[in-house]
């Protein structure tokens, strides 16, 4: 054993950083030898994590990564949390990469389905955002790391800004375990607004041609919220937020929970349930909270990324959101994560299929979009030790070392836009597995972590039945007319409505005739632009009315 | 159709095929002026284009637009495009005299439609699903006596829509394999390149910058299905927001702007040469 090195990894990283010296200046590569760069610095069969989640992505490495002449550079193991861009997957094409292991595939959803049918790539696993990020640290310790950030200094201090997102997890575990870290900056300046990253995590910075592509990714017009959507707005709020206490809380990204969002300061007023309900949120800076947090009905939000349009107005409210001594907004895509399974009580969110179990996807015509956050948030996490009311609430009596559950809300409209049932006897997903030779179906949710669902119809409340018999009855109760609900007869309804297992818009004393758009806190996006005082400013592409 | 297409391109299919396009209604009843008239409209435009130096990143064709988008894609030449749709119009036509076509279904997912003609298809009266226009809207093709049974069980099963298509052969499905052994033959013989943009093939809906795939396609499209829609997603993944239609029609471009609504969109029959070049031009500007 004597003559055994410790130090291999470590050697190996040296030689690396000696071999590109001479493109050396500090830690500064001029942006033309990024190519260069990265054909001397990865070798064939690295593992390599590609920054880039739904909205970040790092776009001059990736469009440089795919550059590469694969003599040189090929057969690398790639790891990213979501595959967002065409040379993203381009790059298994012309062979520089071989193998992924990746999250979310929902912009490239078609080609990743396509490429995994006819061979061109190996796929490691789909994941879920926190378990990806926790693999760096145990099976998929990477060799090099791309990433992004804003401004850079020359000893390579990073400003990441209101959209840190994954950088940190990325680079912390490349920078102590001897990988590389090459960050693409939009701007070389002399002294970072804040330190997000140290300078001494980081190997090279190569100044990028154009500014990282960002996506705002959860912005929703309020316009296109429809009065179905704000009934069961309406429902959820007295039939899930109040019944259980609910303090804190996640939502989706869809038009149902922009709805509630909408719903608070005026509906949620009239309940006289302003400071009883949702105080502390883990969400992104979704635009259609301002009312709410205007209003007072929000006292903090931590987020997982940015959100492009709301820089200023989160500068105007540290005391609301997560903001650094420079007064910008930072968010932490991990800790969110990990904020969002173990410290909510409650999520909400939507999806496109769920069967008669109450298992939902989002897989549909053979597209394999991944997982991304929903299944760390849309689960109830079993390592849970903390008590909440809401959690409580959930407990079943007759159990003496039981405990209580995370609520898990899905809402959807029974008929998706396609109009096609949402409800169905078997998720697309089933037939993807088999196309993509899954070791498992690729399911969002599974039906045992799914406590709640609310459709025009109503609410099942799936935490109180006692029996598969009696959680499919329930879906059934609330599916409407799809084939599935059509199973549903009216003494089955009453016996569950009579258990509380299921409940109407009348039994929660919502009327029909109230849903109206006028019950919405802003119309559109030039309301919101109003309730923030005009510190909110939409991006282009929401501007319908200049 | 043709007023605008230069006499010389005309004459050209008279020297290689023998066969004179007559400008009339009349003459497009059969089938192979019909095709050699649509194709080599779409080549005039195709120069048209070139004319004005535009290059696409991809191009797409439907069944018999294939061959046009392998033009503009510089995988095959003009000539040869016209001589192999000759020969594909031609045996096309005699393949299946009588008894055989195309019918369309609205409303159902091409998993329900797949249903139905499973339940249907016989080797007395085979019927195969074919061409994926939408998600909503698919092609089924084989005996009429099978397409005429599947449209009335579709209708049954809440389809909103079913159609009878004028087309007097079941393309698009394995019944045309012979046609496929033919082109295969005569394909071998000509001289084709590597495309110089993406090509996005209809027998599998792939993307793909190989002169093989291509060629595969050109062989082969007749025998599966047109997987339009797919072809459409893979566009819109590889980053492409803007559809250039060439002629005859718009029914591609109406269907892009349903599925993706944002997409800048430009038909050639509906639109001067000059207006498409400013539009482009400023797309290009951002």
């Amino acid at each position: 054993m004597a003559n055994r090195s410790w130090t291999q990894n470590r050697d190996n990283k040296v030689a690396k950083m000696a071999s590109i010296s001479s493109l050396l200046d500090g830690k500064l590569v001029k942006t033309e030898n990024a190519k260069t760069l990265l054909e001397s610095i990865i070798k064939p069969g690295d593992k390599v994590v590609l920054e880039g989640d739904n909205q970040k992505q790092a776009s001059f490495l990736s469009e440089t990564l795919a550059s590469v002449d694969p003599e040189k550079v090929h057969d690398l193991h790639m790891i990213m949390s979501s595959v967002s861009r065409p040379e993203h997957l381009d790059i298994f094409e012309t062979g520089i990469a071989k193998k992924l292991d990746f999250s979310f595939a929902g912009p490239q959803s078609t080609r990743i389905s396509q490429m995994i049918a006819d061979g061109t790539m190996e796929v490691g696993d789909i994941h879920t955002y926190l378990e990806l990020y926790a693999r760096l640290y145990v099976d998929l310790i990477p060799n090099v790391v791309l990433v992004a950030a804003d401004k850079v200094d020359r000893d390579g201090n990073l400003y990441t800004g209101a959209n840190t997102e994954e950088t940190p997890v990325i680079v912390e575990s490349a920078a102590f375990k001897d990988g590389i870290v090459i960050v693409q900056a939009n701007e070389i300046v002399d002294k970072v607004p804040r330190v997000d990253i140290p300078g001494d995590w980081v190997d090279i910075v190569v100044p990028a041609d154009e500014p990282y592509q960002l996506e705002p990714l959860f912005t929703r017009d309020p316009q296109n919220v429809t009065e179905l959507q704000i009934l069961m707005g309406m429902m959820a709020i007295r039939g899930i937020y109040e019944k259980h206490n609910v303090q804190t809380v996640n939502h989706g990204v869809g038009f149902n929970t922009a709805a509630i969002e909408l719903l608070l300061p005026t509906y949620g007023e009239q309940l006289g349930l302003k400071g009883k309900i949702v105080p502390n949120w883990e969400v992104n800076p979704t635009p259609t909270l301002i009312p709410a947090i205007e209003s007072g009905w929000v006292k903090t939000i931590h987020s997982f990324g940015g959100e492009v349009g709301m820089e200023n107005y989160i500068a105007h409210r540290p005391d609301i959101f997560f903001v650094g001594k420079d007064g910008s907004m930072r968010s932490n895509r991990a800790f969110g994560q990990m904020a969002g399974q173990y410290a909510l009580d409650m999520f909400v969110g939507s999806t496109l299929q769920i069967d008669k179990y109450g298992n939902s996807s989002t897989v549909t015509n053979g597209r394999l979009s991944g997982f991304g956050g929903a299944p760390n948030m849309g689960s109830n996490p079993h390592g849970r030790r903390h008590s909440t009311p809401a959690w409580q609430s959930l407990r079943p009596d007759d159990d003496p070392l039981g405990k209580g559950q995370k609520l898990v809300v899905q809402m959807v409209e029974t008929f998706g836009s396609n109009k096609k049932p949402v409800f169905v006897d078997h998720l697309d997903a089933e037939e993807v597995q088999k196309e993509a030779k899954l070791a498992n179906v690729p399911i969002m949710i599974y039906s045992e972590d799914t406590t709640h669902i609310v459709t025009e119809e109503g609410i099942a409340y799936l935490y109180k039945t006692d029996s598969m018999a009696e959680r499919q009855a329930a879906i059934e109760a609330i599916a409407g007319v799809t084939p599935v609900g059509l199973r549903s007869n009216p003494k089955q309804l009453k016996e569950l409505r009579a258990k509380g297992i299921v409940a109407l818009p009348e039994d929660l004393g919502v009327h029909r005739s109230e849903a109206k758009r006028s019950l919405l806190a802003a119309q559109n996006m030039d309301d919101l632009v109003k309730w923030s005082d005009g510190l909110y400013n939409p991006p282009a592409k929401f501007r319908s009315w200049s | 159709m043709l007023s605008e297409v230069p006499p010389e391109m005309i004459q050209r299919v008279k020297t290689l095929t023998g066969i004179e396009l007559k400008d009339t209604a009349e003459a497009y009843q059969d089938s192979i002026q019909i095709q050699l008239g649509i194709l080599l409209l779409q080549l005039f435009d195709i120069r048209q284009l070139k004319a004005i130096q535009q290059k696409p990143d991809a191009v797409a064709g439907h069944s018999l637009g294939i061959f046009a988008a392998a033009v503009a894609a510089g995988v095959i030449s003009e000539d040869d495009a016209i001589k192999i749709v000759y020969l594909r119009s031609t045996e096309m036509q005699k393949s299946y005299p009588s008894g055989y076509g195309m019918g369309a279904i609205v409303g159902l997912t091409r998993k329900e439609v797949s249903t139905l003609v499973t339940q249907i298809n016989s080797e007395e009266q085979p019927v195969f699903t074919s061409n994926q226009n939408s998600e909503l809207q698919t092609v089924i093709s084989g005996s009429l006596e099978g397409i005429n049974k599947v449209l009335a069980l579709a209708k049954d099963n809440g389809a909103q829509k079913t159609v009878l298509l004028k087309v007097p052969v079941p393309s698009h499905s394995p019944l045309m394999q012979k046609v496929a052994n033919v082109l295969e033959k005569e394909l071998s013989k000509v001289e084709l390149h590597d495309p110089q943009c993406t090509y996005l093939a209809n027998y599998n809906g792939r993307s793909s910058k190989k002169v093989t795939e291509v060629k595969y396609d050109m062989i082969n499209n007749l025998v599966h299905p047109v997987y339009w829609d797919t072809m459409m997603d893979v566009a819109s993944e590889l980053g492409i927001d803007t559809t250039l239609e060439v002629q005859p029609g718009q029914t591609f471009t109406k269907l892009v702007k349903s599925k993706f609504p944002d997409f800048r969109t430009i038909t050639m029959k509906n639109m001067s040469l000059d207006d498409i070049e400013f539009l482009l031009e400023k797309w290009k500007r951002g």
